[in-house]
């Protein structure tokens, strides 16, 4: 699997650890979507920051995926739930390393 | 020696602050419900003055400090409790001893809550509690909610400590001018007999909210960490330091709202 399908995977079953483990040590999710939803976006750094604040948002249902599609090797689109609110987004990975691990990725509104 | 009041302080938070100022040679009057140097029920309009007389009478030359720690959880399953002890059973007390710490240039710590950052609270019941401040209509208010609901009660209960956050930012610049400082802690979740007792669903929601300090952990934090920094906001070593909402959760609050930085 390709690591946009991992994170795709890993979004759509809640799966906070297993998200996590896909980045590097230092990989960086940013979120703009957020901004739409009246929230600031999510600039979170690190892989454990990656567990914890997925951990906190799958646990409180604050944040989930529907309808996801891979549309190229690094780019899904989805529509994004912010505690109810609803957003069309497309995640794109920017950066992977020799090990294939995220080391950027950013979700924008579509 | 500094003289001390503190509500709550025979657990928790409460205690481990009380034990650290007495470490350090400083008197301190411990208000509660049981076991207190003065046993006061805060939630009560009578509790809140007997507590505020008595610390009048044993205080005449006035206080070095008074920290506000007296609450309950939102899973305490008594919603005019939650508002009662919460909101006005600080604000009635911090406001009553006004005097005694003007005559020292005191310095008065509010306890308060890291989830005032989480848009949890309802933001209709703040602006009661703040702009109204008229206990009974908001009680009346608040019996029309569902009492058995957890997420009920924790809403109600982030409304109360954000009131008290902003009731501590209104309040802090003419306290401050007339030489009385005033400051909030927002703990992350701690350690005490409050979370002890929490139920199954109210801890997987603990468990929910990580603190990076103790990542891997599965722990809470320490109520001496929550201490520490109480001790250090009403010593003059913080004299600098008022109107300020001082997150001690470890990084949760960083970890969720990293954008806000102000």
């Amino acid at each position: 699997m390709k690591p946009i399908e991992k994170y795709i995977d890993a979004m759509e079953n809640k799966d906070f650890a297993g998200l996590a483990d896909l980045f590097t040590k230092d990989g960086i999710l940013c979120d703009y979507c957020s901004n739409s939803s009246s929230q600031r976006e999510y600039h979170i750094y690190g892989r454990e920051a990656i567990n914890m604040f997925f951990r906190n948002k799958f646990g409180f249902r604050q944040y989930s995926i529907l309808g996801a599609e891979v549309v190229n090797d690094t780019q899904a689109e989805f529509i994004a739930n912010f505690g109810g609110y609803n957003i069309m987004a497309i995640a794109t990975v920017r950066e992977v390393n020799e090990d294939g691990l995220i080391q950027r990725l950013t979700v924008r509104p579509k | 020696m500094r003289v001390y009041a503190i509500t709550g302080a025979s657990s928790g938070i409460g205690a481990k602050t009380k034990e650290l100022l007495e470490r350090e040679g400083h008197k301190v009057i411990n208000i509660d419900l049981k076991g207190g140097d003065i046993c006061a029920n805060l939630a009560t309009k009578e509790g809140r003055q007997l507590t505020i007389d008595k610390l009048h009478e044993l205080c005449p030359d006035g206080l070095d400090g008074m920290i506000c720690n007296a609450g309950v959880s939102g899973a305490c399953g008594n919603l005019s409790l939650i508002v009662s002890l919460n909101y006005f059973g600080t604000v009635e007390v911090a406001k009553g001893v006004y005097d005694l710490l003007e005559k020292k240039h005191g310095s008065c710590v509010v306890t308060v809550s890291n989830t005032i950052s989480q848009g949890a609270g309802r933001m209709d019941i703040v602006d009661l509690l703040n702009n109204i401040g008229d206990e009974k209509r908001v009680l009346e208010l608040v019996s029309m909610l569902d009492s058995s609901s957890l997420s009920v009660g924790n809403s109600l209960y982030v409304s109360t400590k954000y009131a008290l956050a902003r009731w501590v930012r209104r309040i802090s610049s003419s306290w401050a001018a007339n030489g009385v400082r005033i400051n909030a802690i927002a703990p992350g979740n701690v350690n005490t007999t409050m979370t002890a007792t929490m139920s199954t669903s109210a801890k997987m929601a603990l468990n929910a909210l990580p603190i990076p300090t103790k990542y891997g952990l599965e722990s809470l934090m320490d109520p001496e960490e929550i201490a520490e920094v109480m001790v250090f906001l009403v010593s003059p070593k913080s004299r600098g330091v008022n109107g300020n909402i001082m997150f001690v959760d470890g990084g949760t609050d960083a970890l969720l709202n990293s954008e806000k930085v102000y």
